[in-house]
């Protein structure tokens, strides 16, 4: 695949995680929804699954968490945003090893039960791994220090709130991988002009929104 | 073993260890209306009370009123805080543990709340019912 149009892809995928992580994310959070799970289980799974299935490429979940966790750092409503940054992506990271055995293809993942079962596996453990993540590093980064107890405590906790997040990820999956028969084709004229405008848009949305409120 | 036995088993796995944990977590919850400061009981309008409110504003710019969190720990008693680190502990078992100088930058809501001006959201302790002295 040519190496700008990967970039490209990268870019606006991961733009697209980033922008719902700040916007939809903040809504959830108003109406005191479980944003984590919702946001990993139905969002940061469906982009990543996606972009995987159209460019069937390794490493790209890895760029697009980058991009999206660096997003996120542009937006300090709604939670801790420094958590959320490093926790979205550590999801990258941690997508990227799960998947590391699943063929580009995704043949193994025709049949519904197991498409729905690696909804589950890799909604929970991308959700847990990375909330693990952000307690070690949030702390990490600040003058409190990182003390072990604090986790070990919590751990329970977290393993808990991520059952939502992978009940999601097994309705999520499958439901990306039906698209797969919708055989979607872009113009190549059309490619960088879209890409390019879909990741300014979710650029320029987080940093206006983010201006406006800090402003009222 | 096949990655089509092996997928549909960890999912089971998962499942379960996130059903049990939610057991676990609604079972040991703590339901408390008193804040435990070291061995004592406080209720959050006792500590109100006596120790003065105070007002930070953190780096994202938010404001919040509180009681200094340094000062209730000062009113406990405690000697030579500044050689203490200070656990703080929700009703859900999240737990934060802050050095002296956080405390000094720290309130305590009305809503048993912990907010700090210069650490992120995640040392926002919410419902807090103890604060162990470390």
């Amino acid at each position: 695949m040519e190496k700008m149009k990967l970039i490209a892809g990268i870019l606006v995928f991961g733009s697209l995680w980033g922008f719902s992580e700040c916007i939809i994310g903040s809504v959830l959070r108003d109406y005191n929804l479980p944003a984590g799970a919702i946001m990993t289980g139905v969002f940061a799974l469906g982009l990543m699954v996606m972009s995987r299935m159209l460019y069937r490429q390794r490493g790209m979940q890895l760029g697009m968490g980058l991009v999206a966790g660096t997003l996120r750092l542009f937006n300090p409503m709604g939670g801790c945003f420094i958590c959320s940054a490093i926790a979205i992506m550590a999801e990258g990271v941690l997508f990227e090893i799960l998947w590391y055995k699943i063929s580009l293809d995704m043949h193994e993942l025709q049949r519904p039960r197991l498409s729905a079962s690696m909804g589950i596996v890799t909604s929970y453990c991308i959700y847990v791994g990375g909330y693990i993540v952000t307690q070690v590093l949030t702390p990490v980064l600040s003058s409190a220090g990182f003390y072990l107890q604090n986790l070990v405590f919590f751990i329970p906790q977290i393993l808990a709130s991520g059952l939502l997040a992978a009940i999601l990820g097994g309705i999520t999956l499958p439901a990306v991988l039906a698209t797969q028969k919708l055989d979607i084709a872009m113009k190549d004229k059309l490619y960088y002009p879209i890409t390019i405008g879909i990741s300014l848009v979710c650029w320029l949305t987080v940093v206006a929104n983010t201006i406006f409120i800090l402003n009222v | 073993m096949g990655k089509e036995k092996l997928i549909p088993l960890v999912a089971i796995a998962v499942l379960l260890i996130g059903s049990l944990s939610s057991i676990y977590v609604y079972a040991t919850q703590i339901d408390s209306e008193s804040i435990d400061i070291d061995g004592q009981e406080y209720s959050i309008d006792e500590l109100f009370f006596i120790v003065g409110e105070k007002t930070i504003e953190t780096s994202a710019e938010e404001i919040f009123t509180g009681i200094a969190l340094d000062e209730t720990i000062l009113y406990v008693g405690i000697s030579n805080p500044e050689d203490h680190d200070y656990t703080l502990i929700g009703s859900d078992g999240y737990q934060k543990t802050v050095k002296w100088e956080n405390m000094e930058n720290g309130v305590l809501t009305k809503e048993r709340r912990s907010i700090f001006s210069e650490l992120p959201k995640a040392f926002r302790v919410r419902d807090i019912v103890k604060i162990e002295v470390n």
